[in-house]
Formats: C-alpha cells, structure tokens, sequence
C-alpha cells in the first residue's frame, strides 16, 4: 500500500506542555484516515502538524520526522508553501473569505500565479462541481460567499482546497458546526473525493468515523493508543482504553 | 405594592436617560445656534466670492443728455432703477454687517458700463451688477454715501448727468480661497499619512514579533501621541517643517506643504491606533485559511487582511478629516492666518477652520460669519461621512 505520509516518533510541545508523544503511523494514499479521541489528545495538534501549520503558533516545538512523500517535511531546504499547495486544509468553522464565491475559489490558484481568466473560470467551476455545491450557485458565483448557508460555506471551503489540486485534503472536524442535513451532504462528499484525494479526518463524533473512514487512529492525552481499520478498531480493539472510549465510557 | 427593586431599576433608566438627554440638548442647542446665525448669511456668493475686494475707480465727464432708459422686467420692489444711466440698486449689508449699496442690475447699453480708469489714462473700467457702491462725486461736487441709501442714490443719479468721481468694490469676503485651502490639506495629508500610518499599523500587528518590548514601547508611545495638544505639533512645524520645505522649494514662509507635514504628523497616530484596532477585528481564520492555501504572508497580508480592513481603514480617514477639516491652533504656527484667493501650495494660505479664527479674532468678532463658515465645515464633513458610509456599503460583502 502505497504511503503519503510515514510520521516517526513525533513529539510536540507547547512551550512546557507535551501535545503528541512518540506518534508513529503511516497514512495511506487514497483513503480515510480518521483521528478521534477525547478533547485535548492532540488530535488537531497532529492534523495540523501534517501541513506545518503550528509554525504559527509561538513557542511550539517540534521533534521527529514526518515525510511526506519520501521528503522530511521539517528539513531546511523543504519548501512549505509547496506543502500547503500539495495538502489543503478545511477547518472546524466555515471560514470563506469576505469576498465573492468565485474570487473564494479562485484564491489559491491566483496566489500561485494563475492569472488567465478561461484557466481560471474552469478551475473555479471544476472545484465546485466537485465540491457539489456548483448546482446550488451557478448563477450568483459573484455574490458575497458570505450569504451562503453554514454547510454551503464549508463545500465552499472544500471547493477552495480543491482547486489547488492538492494530494490530499487535511479536515479538522469539518462537520462540528453543521446540521445533521449539511452534515449528511459533507459526509457523502467526503466518500466522493476519497476516489481522488487522501483524506485525513479529525472527528469528535465516533459515528462518524465508523462511517466514513477506512483506517481510524485513536489518541489520548498526545499518545496514539491505536491504529488499524477503522472496522476492528470498532468491532474488535485491541487495548481496553480504545474500548472504552468508543462504548461511551469516557470522552 | 412593587417592590424595591423594580423601583430602583425603573429609576436607574430614569436617571440613564435623562443624562443622554442633557447631551442630546446641549449638541441640538449647538447646531440650533450655528444654524440661526448662520444660515442668513449663507449664500453662494459666500463660497465662491473672493475674499479680497477689488476697487474700481473710475469718471465719466461727458454730459449725459437722455434719460429713456427702461427698468428691466426682472426689477423687484427693493430695487431702485435710475432711468438717466441705466442702473438699478438695493440696500443690503456686507457680510460684516455694514450697510451697502449693491449694484444689482447695469443696462448693457449704460455709460457706466464702460467707463475711463481714473488711475489708469488708458484703461476703461466696467461697472457691473453684484459690485457695490462706495462713493460717488457728481461733477457739482455732490456726494453720495452708502450710508446715504439705494433710494437717495437713485435720486441724485436720476438728477445729475455726470461724474467727477465714482468707486466701487466687488463684494469680497467670499470664503472660496480658504475652502479650497482646507481640501488641499485634506488631500495633501491624507496621501502623506495614509500609506505611513496603514503599514505602520500593518507591521505592528502582523509582522512585529509579539510580547516585544520596544515593539510594546513603540505603541505605547504612538497611542500617547493621540493625546497630545496639537499647538504643541503646531510648534514642531514651525520649527522643523517650515525651514525643510524652505530649503527644498524656496518658499519663505508657512506654506501648505509644511501644514500637510504637520497635520500628517498628527492624523499619524490616530490612523495607526485604529487600523490597528481594525486588524485585531480580522479573524485569524482568514489568515490561517489564506496560508493553508498556499498563500505566503505577503499574499495574505495584502490580498485578505488589507483588504478586509478597508472598512475600518476608511473609518480611520473619516476620523482624521475631521481631524484635518477642524484643525486650527497647529495651523497658526505650520500655516499662518493670511487669507488667500490664489492658492499656492508654497506660499500662506488658511484653511476654513483658521478662517473662523480670523474672522472671530477681529476687533469685532463676526458670529454670523463664523456660523456661516461652521455650517460649510458641518456639510462637508456630513458628505464625506455620508460617501464613506456609501463606498464601505460597496465594497464590503
């Protein structure tokens, strides 16, 4: 099975405070992989680590490698912008920009350069159509992103990682803000892309999970307790803190 | 019987009110005053007019013999036409109060409307409506005043058929020069401390590295700066800009270059501290989601947060042309206090709220000038807000 990411005893701190012990695992190319576990076990803290994006935050502290495809992510001479460009990202809140639903899109590629409009009109249309929400705003693609519905900002916010073209697609609880019917909308589109895209998926909601995903990674307190196929991690795990969570008996 | 507690809350709303009230009354009472004064005195005239008044001097030694011409259809009942010479005139007062004789009507025909230069042997002037009577010697040494009156003026016209000696002035103390003083700051300000003051604030917030001391220090010295009298930046230009901007075009007094410096030093802070404030506003999601894009923080500095700060930033403008527009201490010293109508941007000149100055600080302070010139200022400042408002509607999604 071919690997997109291969993290090595991964370590990270905040300051003083320890957010990921010792994390080993791979992520396969061209599936799920979900991360649940409890609030504060380092589940976004990693996510957010396979894209460098706690470069942001001060005072955080790195240690171990994480390669992505077969290049250490962290060396000197990786260069994290063509990361991002090759790993998007969709966030807790729906975040588009106070702009119009095209200018949305048309974002990242216009950031990398893009400048021809015809180029431009069919990455933004493709991405949407993707994204399935083309349907929903073909005609008003000039109109603030702003007035979309909660669960329409966030396919939004799909469409725009998509149209970077990316390798994978980095979801931090995408659906924590959602209605059950966007929720079910977002889900369907999930399985859709994972023709395409890697996907990796921090969920608080373990349904979910079981759903969606094909591998499932459960962390407490910065350590990763388990990982295997997300059906015997719900059918069949191996520890007995794994088990306890997903009964519900803690979390 | 209600209880204690809703008596004091309903008291306490009692109390709240009334105290806005007081602040509502007074503000009314302030626009109620400047606009009593003022509005009779304002006209187009005032805004357009110059502020010097020209005087004409000028004879006419030939004896005139007709006296056939016809009023004009337009002549109203305050006015006085003179059928000997064609000319028609009214009693009215000066901006100052003074009463005049206004020249309201000249047959195109009139003798007077072209008549021999008394200082000039060579050059003919024209006397012409909207000029004002100042003192006329018919040829039998009869004088005429304005004290004297339109009605007295048109007898002694009507009565005598030449002139020894006649002087009159265009009206004067229009305020166009000063207006255009104070959009020349405006613009000249604005485009010195907006671009410094904007990436000022830029850097403070998205670039400093934070928890910095000297960038803490440095902020804490720009919000200072928010306070300070602006007679003291006043002085500042006096002291450093006039002579930098002698120096550099040859200029020998305050000029508006060295007052745009100085108002640009002390709009500075006030944009810097509320675009700051403006960019704390710009969630952090949109910075996170630009660079998860592939965004560098050049791109997302300029493409989202400039851009979504625009409202804010604009906000800050409003605030500073009011600034700029009510300025007048600093403008004393960076400026000076002669009144122009060429406007030079190396030589004196004031604006409209040193204007006021002026015009209050005379032997006899003017009111209804002075409420005039404030109404101009308050429709100024109330199209910009409006257009402000209107463009951040725009632009914003």
């Amino acid at each position: 099975m071919e690997k997109v990411f291969t993290i090595k005893k991964l370590n990270l701190k905040y300051g003083e405070k320890t957010a990921l012990l010792d994390i080993n695992m791979d992520i396969p190319k061209n599936e799920i992989t979900a991360l649940i576990g409890p609030s504060g076990c380092g589940k976004s803290t990693l996510l957010r680590t396979l894209n460098r994006m706690n470069d942001l935050i001060e005072n955080c502290h790195v240690k171990g490698d994480i390669k992505y495809e077969g290049n250490d992510i962290f060396s000197k001479d990786f260069d994290v912008i063509d990361l991002r460009t090759n790993v998007g990202m969709v966030f807790q809140k729906p975040n588009p920009f106070p702009m119009s639903i095209f200018d949305n899109v048309a974002y990242g590629p216009r950031c990398q350069g893009v400048k021809d409009k015809k180029i431009l009109q069919e990455t933004v249309i493709q991405a949407l159509k993707n994204a399935a929400l083309y349907d929903e705003v073909r005609d008003r693609l000039k109109e603030s992103a702003k007035e979309l519905s909660g669960g329409q900002q966030q396919r939004l916010c799909i469409a725009r990682a998509i149209a970077m073209r990316p390798d994978v697609i980095l979801m931090d609880e995408p659906t924590s803000a959602l209605d059950p019917i966007a929720t079910a909308k977002i889900e369907d589109l999930i399985l859709e892309l994972k023709q395409k895209y890697t996907i990796v998926i921090v969920t608080h909601n373990m349904q979910q999970a079981a759903r969606i995903s094909d591998n499932t990674a459960f962390l407490l307190m910065g350590e990763l307790i388990e990982y295997d196929k997300t059906d015997k991690i719900f059918s069949n795990p191996a520890k007995a803190k794994t088990e306890e969570y997903i009964t519900g008996r803690f979390g | 019987m209600k209880s204690k507690r809703y008596v004091k809350d309903k008291l306490t709303q009692l109390l709240i009110s009334l105290v806005s009230l007081v602040g509502l009354i007074i503000l009314v009472a302030v626009f109620f005053y400047v606009f009593s004064n003022g509005s009779s005195l304002l006209s187009w005239n005032l805004i357009t007019g110059d502020y010097n008044s020209n005087v004409f001097n000028g004879y006419y030694s030939t004896e005139i013999t007709t006296n056939d011409f016809a009023a004009p259809s337009s002549l109203s009942d305050e006015e006085y036409f003179s059928t000997r010479w064609g000319i028609s005139f009214m009693d009215d007062e000066d901006t100052e109060g003074h009463h005049i004789i206004m020249i309201t009507y000249v047959d195109i025909d009139s003798p007077l409307a072209n008549i021999p230069d008394k200082n000039d042997e060579t050059a003919t002037i024209s006397i012409s409506s909207g000029q004002k009577l100042m003192t006329v010697r018919f040829s039998d040494n009869t004088m005429l005043l304005p004290s004297n009156g339109a009605e007295k003026a048109n007898q002694l016209f009507d009565t005598k058929t030449s002139i020894a000696d006649i002087m009159v002035s265009t009206s004067g103390k229009g305020i166009r020069g000063s207006l255009i003083t104070t959009l020349y700051l405006v613009i000249m300000t604005l485009v010195i401390a907006l671009p410094i003051g904007v990436f000022t604030a830029i850097y403070l917030h998205e670039f400093a590295p934070k928890k910095n001391k000297f960038v803490n220090v440095l902020r804490r010295l720009i919000e200072m700066l928010t306070g300070v009298p602006s007679i003291i930046f006043g002085l500042l230009g006096a002291a450093v800009f006039i002579p930098i901007v002698s120096s550099l075009t040859g200029a020998d007094t305050g000029n508006l270059i060295s007052g745009s410096l100085t108002l640009a030093v002390i709009i500075l802070p006030v944009i810097i501290s509320s675009t700051e404030e403006t960019l704390k506003t710009i969630p952090d999601e949109y910075r996170q989601a630009s660079l998860a894009l592939g965004a560098n923080r050049n791109q997302t500095t300029f493409k989202i947060i400039l851009k979504s700060a625009i409202p804010g930033i604009l906000s800050a403008v409003l605030l500073s042309v009011g600034r700029i527009i009510g300025e007048s201490a600093a403008l004393i010293y960076a400026i000076g206090t002669s009144i122009k109508d060429e406007i030079i941007i190396t030589e004196r000149s004031t604006s409209l709220a040193v204007h006021i100055w002026s015009v209050m600080s005379g032997e006899v302070p003017n009111f209804e000038l002075a409420c005039a010139i404030s109404i101009i200022i308050l429709i100024v400042v109330l199209v910009l807000n409006l257009s402000v408002k209107f463009i951040v509607r725009k632009i914003a999604y």
